[in-house]
């Protein structure tokens, strides 16, 4: 996946699962759309189902500390570095 | 210190109707919210019974996605009139959130409908190495899911107070609401109860034999309470919400005062967890006037729980005639629109006081031939126009759980 594509995916679920539309990619998310934990932890689910597997605790405890589009982006990028996306994941599509 | 409690605004989301005016519309003309039971794909095939006392029509909301997203079904219905009841008694952001307000409000088990999705997400997993229960899901489906959603969406910092005791849950609401007020740990109370369309407590008293199912083509001809042709309850969905104030804070601010909580009463049978016991609902209603410091002789109205099962509405006549004699007028509200479960006690107490404020009494629905075990109080079988100065609010759960509150017209 390339950058501009995990973007995409990104603003797609931010505006269909969060109604946030069009965040700048450097907002800080939880202080100006209210993106809070629980929201968090709906963003790493559909993360799962983009990437096609299920991440491990310690992956998971890494994001915790995100707070932009960008370190979403950094951290997907970091994810698929180390396991690239597999066939069943729904990366690509929105 | 005791302080004098009044209810100072109120909604409900009931099968016969949301608004006061669509309610007295189907006491008035004895019009049944008893439908159909719909298809769940689940249960509804294995149940005998096949009627429910439905919300047929649509409520809107305009709730954000910051709080829909910790929502089930059961929490819509709860923030609906809590809302509602927030607006209608005038209450000011600053006093809402100061924490002189509490919630009391609950659910008979949270919400069933993400419950089984919770199953769904369990059973499914061997085929889907990511699936897992959802972050909001427990947040949604837990049993105080009624309460904690009020507080969040309206930032109240009160205490909470959770009741989830099936039949009694929002008459527990109400009375323990009145408590912390009475004796000064608020001063306001946002109170009630709700439940969700949900087969699953069908199944349940459908299986105890308690359900009606002589009526199955014919739903608004049953539940039936006291009637000789009384076959079992009906279970149904709803929401009530009501405003308790100090006296003298609400005089002060003049919000509207539509009656004095003045009475309550909550105990066990200390035994059976089904049976309805005698000597138990005799002993609650004897509380509950000593409470209110009343004489039997000055009730006016009595909202029997009458669920319409055979044992259950024998016992409870005995115990009203054993209390208070034949004098007060006896409905049985769930004749309407069937056992709206968890909602029932707050939906029944604001029914009475329409009642109150419109002057008559509601006959029980479909009580054609009265039951002779039953026939020994003043049921009320054709509307009644007569005052309504004290009315109570009798229900009895299961787990042997027994409330009665008593409410009274502001002079």
């Amino acid at each position: 996946m390339t950058r501009d594509e995990i973007i995409t995916q990104i603003l797609h679920f931010f505006r269909k699962e969060f109604e946030i539309e069009n965040p700048g990619l450097d907002d800080n998310l939880r202080e100006k759309h209210g993106f809070d934990s629980i929201d968090a932890i709906e963003l790493l689910l559909k993360i799962e189902k983009m990437l096609g597997y299920e991440l491990t605790q310690e992956e998971k405890k890494q994001a915790m500390d995100i707070r932009t589009i960008n370190q979403i982006c950094d951290y997907i990028e970091s994810l698929t570095r180390t396991r690239p996306v597999l066939s069943g994941g729904e990366a690509g599509l929105t | 210190m005791e302080r004098r409690v009044v209810i100072t605004a109120c909604s409900s989301i009931t099968p016969i109707g949301r608004t006061k005016e669509e309610i007295i519309h189907s006491l008035v003309n004895g019009i049944s919210g008893v439908k159909t039971l719909r298809e769940d794909g689940l249960l509804s095939s294995h149940i005998h019974s096949k009627v429910f006392g439905t919300v047929d029509y649509p409520v809107s909301y305009d709730f954000k996605r910051q709080h829909r997203k910790t929502m089930g079904p059961v929490a819509y219905y709860a923030c609906q009139v809590a809302k509602e009841v927030i607006g209608a008694a005038g209450l000011d952001q600053g006093f809402v959130t100061s924490g002189r307000l509490g919630v009391a409000f609950g659910s008979t088990h949270g919400s069933p409908t993400v419950q089984r999705d919770i199953y769904r997400t369990f059973f499914g997993a061997s085929q889907n190495d990511f699936s897992t229960i959802g972050a909001v899901d427990y947040l949604k489906s837990m049993v105080h899911t009624t309460a904690v959603n009020i507080t969040k969406m309206f930032g109240i910092t009160g205490r909470v107070i959770s009741s989830c005791t099936a039949c009694t849950t929002s008459s527990q609401s109400i009375g323990y609401g009145y408590e912390a007020i009475k004796y000064g740990m608020q001063d306001a109370m946002l109170c009630g109860g709700a439940d969700e369309y949900d087969t699953t407590t069908v199944a349940v008293f459908d299986n105890l034999l308690a359900c009606s199912t002589a009526f199955n083509d014919t739903p608004h001809l049953t539940p039936r309470p006291f009637d000789t042709m009384r076959d079992g309850l009906v279970v149904g969905e709803g929401a009530g919400a009501v405003m308790l104030e100090e006296y003298g804070y609400a005089r002060k601010r003049g919000a509207p005062m539509l009656a004095e909580v003045i009475g309550f009463a909550c105990n066990n049978n200390g035994g059976d967890l089904i049976l309805p016991n005698l000597n138990g609902i005799k002993e609650t209603i004897r509380i509950g006037l000593k409470d209110a410091r009343i004489n039997a002789d000055e009730m006016d109205l009595i909202s029997a729980h009458a669920t319409g099962t055979k044992m259950g509405d024998v016992i409870e006549a005995q115990a009203i005639y054993d209390v208070y004699g034949n004098l007060p007028g006896v409905v049985g509200l769930k004749s309407y629109m069937g056992h709206t479960m968890g909602s029932c006690g707050a939906i029944e107490a604001i029914i009475a006081i329409y009642l109150m404020e419109e002057g008559f009494i509601a006959p029980t629905l479909n009580l054609d031939e009265i039951d002779e075990r039953c026939a020994m109080i003043n049921h009320v079988v054709k509307l009644r126009e007569q005052p309504v100065r004290i009315a109570t609010i009798q229900n009895f759960a299961f787990g042997g759980v027994n409330t009665s509150l008593i409410i009274k017209k502001m002079s």
